[in-house]
């Protein structure tokens, strides 16, 4: 009887610190690359991700949440670019407190660029934070 | 023209976040984010020009 030989494979555990650095992506966009003294990459993706959000709002674009007054199954089609919108972090949360970005403002030519420029400052922000992890994780070099 | 700024506006911001996540040298980090930049460009003008002469409206 021969004996499968299984290749070991080396577990590295996720230090503590590494999901506080993405916690911190998250909320404020540039941070969890500022909190590792990654400057460069902090004000390129945090820049990004705050021009992109801020330029939507200045658009006319329109954040996502959900009301609770969606019928059947609408709240789904609500909940992909709410989902999206919710990767910028306290910035979303700011424009949830104080009721901005949430009016439509179709009457605006800019209206769908900018609905795009929040949408994708939310997933680029999801990117950074993955990219932050891992640095802290040291997954990535 | 308007259009073509925000276009651009948006080509440029992405392909900065994707060319600061990517792998390799600073180099090819700007290459990758260059290449992003231009492809956006491209395949929306591409795209705009092709919607043009359809003739469904």
């Amino acid at each position: 009887m021969v004996a499968k030989q299984v290749p070991q494979t080396s577990r590295v555990e996720t230090p503590p610190f590494a999901w506080v650095i993405g916690l911190a992506a998250w909320a404020v966009p540039g941070l969890g690359h500022l909190l590792q003294r990654r400057w460069a990459r902090s004000l390129l993706l945090g820049g990004s991700v705050w021009a992109m959000f801020l330029t939507g709002l200045w658009l006319g674009g329109h954040l996502f949440m959900l009301s609770g007054a969606e019928q059947g199954a609408s709240g789904f089609l609500t909940l992909l670019p709410m989902t999206a919108n919710v990767g910028a972090g306290l910035p979303y949360i700011f424009c949830w407190l104080t009721n901005t970005g949430f009016a439509e403002h179709a009457q605006l030519t800019t209206f769908e660029y900018g609905n795009t420029f929040l949408l994708v400052a939310g997933l680029l922000n999801y990117l950074a934070m993955l990219d932050a992890f891992d640095l802290a994780a040291g997954r990535k070099q | 023209m308007r259009h073509l700024l925000w276009m651009a506006a948006f080509a440029g911001l992405t392909a900065v976040a994707f060319g600061a996540v990517a792998k390799g040298t600073n180099r090819e980090r700007l290459l990758y984010g260059l290449k992003v930049f231009g492809e956006f460009l491209f395949i929306a003008l591409a795209l705009g020009w092709i919607l043009y002469f359809l003739p469904y409206r």
